[in-house]
């Protein structure tokens, strides 16, 4: 598992409340990003490799009707393909893992931010016939590491009750020091 | 998401509570077309507009060699049909000596990088590298800012512009938006202007049919955000945040 922390010089995020910062001093791996090979994932790139499962970063090769059968399959609403396609041209980070077998996505999680400061992650999926296998974790992993190598401190997703407890051995904290996650509704706006 | 010091009143937008030495304009309601001389000024939102004149911005500053010519509006629009202009007046005041001060709201993401770093001093944010701030705002989907353009009386097109509010959001330019870093000049807190803010955010973001609209609050300003339409844990979803530092 990615234990990994920052040690940031004055990189304040948005999270950063009245009080300095302190710091969380947790030691910092002097691998590279790039030297993914050595790097501390619970399943090594080989490990994957091996059981027939590619890791990708581009969406190169991604079939997006293949992608939205597996975001169906674990309950989001089915999504225009024109417009998943857009919001994939947009999304700053991603990482999927390809089934060599059939050749079709079967984890998937992307990032949006500024690239400097803020990230969420979005569209965690694993296809059900994979899950419990440690994909969503893989895919996980190396998404956190590549945002934190760059530089990006501020990383936060929004979360279904029933998955919470996916997210924090990987280092999520809900409602850090009360802060709460909002979603804007239209039905919900109080007008004058 | 830090949205400290803002402690807007739970009042319907737009508040009118201005010091008792301004008077304030009738023509508060409304709303002015402004075009400042670029042919930035009304276009109708493009949902892949890059903010071309951002470096420029920060070179020229705004209001350089620019002609200023207001279009009234014919009458209020219906609040659902009409498209948010990207820049408009919110509120104009005039006070006893005669200068005008105008509260100007715009969504083009045009900032000084330098102005945001003071803004950011005065509500007394920790200082981020100037580099960083121009990567986020550049990267970020939409950038909103409210200015305070001030024309004293005889100083001919000398008009003193000051950057008092900033709201910007992230996005994939499809399904989701994240709003980060509202904040608003202490000394024009308590006007609504916050609100206004992100009240214009979310409705610019709407018409580019981004349907999901999401932010962290700090527990202070859950109220505030709550007021304007925003629902904390919706079905119960957590906003989860890895290895925060508090």
């Amino acid at each position: 598992m990615l234990l990994r922390g920052i040690i940031s010089t004055p990189l304040p995020s948005s999270l950063r409340l009245k009080t300095p910062a302190r710091h969380k001093t947790v030691a910092v791996s002097a691998h590279t990003s790039t030297d993914t090979k050595t790097t501390n994932y619970s399943i090594s790139d080989q490990a994957l490799e091996s059981r027939g499962f590619i890791l990708r970063r581009t969406i190169d090769d991604l079939n997006l009707d293949h992608l939205n059968t597996v975001f169906v399959a674990v309950g989001f609403p089915k999504r225009d393909p024109q417009k998943i396609k857009l919001a994939l041209e947009h999304t700053e980070s991603l990482l999927w893992i390809q089934y060599n077998k059939t050749q079709r996505p079967v984890a998937f999680a992307r990032a949006t931010g500024d690239g400097v400061f803020n990230a969420i992650i979005w569209d965690v999926v694993v296809d059900p016939s994979f899950q419990g296998i440690g994909l969503g974790k893989a895919v996980m992993e190396r998404l956190l590491d590549e945002l934190s190598s760059k530089g990006i401190c501020n990383i936060a997703l929004y979360s279904e009750p029933r998955v919470l407890g996916f997210y924090r051995p990987l280092g999520f904290v809900a409602d850090p020091d009360g802060i709460r996650g909002m979603v804007y509704s239209r039905k919900q706006k109080k007008r004058k | 998401m830090l949205t400290r010091n803002i402690l807007a009143p739970s009042s319907p937008w737009p508040v009118v509570s201005f010091d008792f030495r301004c008077q304030v304009s009738d023509k508060l309601l409304t709303r002015r077309y402004l075009n400042y001389g670029h042919d930035r000024g009304l276009k109708k939102h493009n949902s892949l507009r890059l903010r071309a004149g951002f470096w420029d911005s920060i070179k020229s500053g705004f209001l350089k060699n620019n002609t200023l010519q207001v279009i009234e509006t014919p009458s209020e629009p219906q609040e659902d049909e009409e498209v948010l202009p990207q820049e408009f007046v919110l509120i104009e005041k005039t006070e006893p000596d005669g200068a005008v001060e105008q509260i100007l709201f715009s969504s083009g993401g045009d900032v000084d990088v330098y102005d945001l770093e003071a803004l950011c001093d005065k509500v007394g944010w920790p200082r981020r590298p100037l580099s960083k701030l121009a990567a986020a705002l550049k990267n970020s989907y939409m950038v909103a800012t409210l200015h305070s353009i001030r024309k004293s009386p005889g100083s001919e097109g000398n008009d003193q512009k000051k950057l008092i509010g900033m709201a910007r959001a992230t996005s994939d330019h499809a399904f989701n938006a994240t709003i980060w870093d509202v904040l608003v000049d202490p000394s024009y807190q308590g006007q609504g202007l916050g609100k206004a803010l992100v009240e214009k955010l979310i409705r610019a973001l709407l018409q580019r049919d981004i349907g999901n609209i999401t932010l962290f609050a700090d527990s202070q300003v859950v109220e505030f955000y709550r007021n304007l339409g925003f629902e904390p844990d919706p079905e119960g979803i957590k906003g989860m945040f890895w290895y925060p530092k508090y």
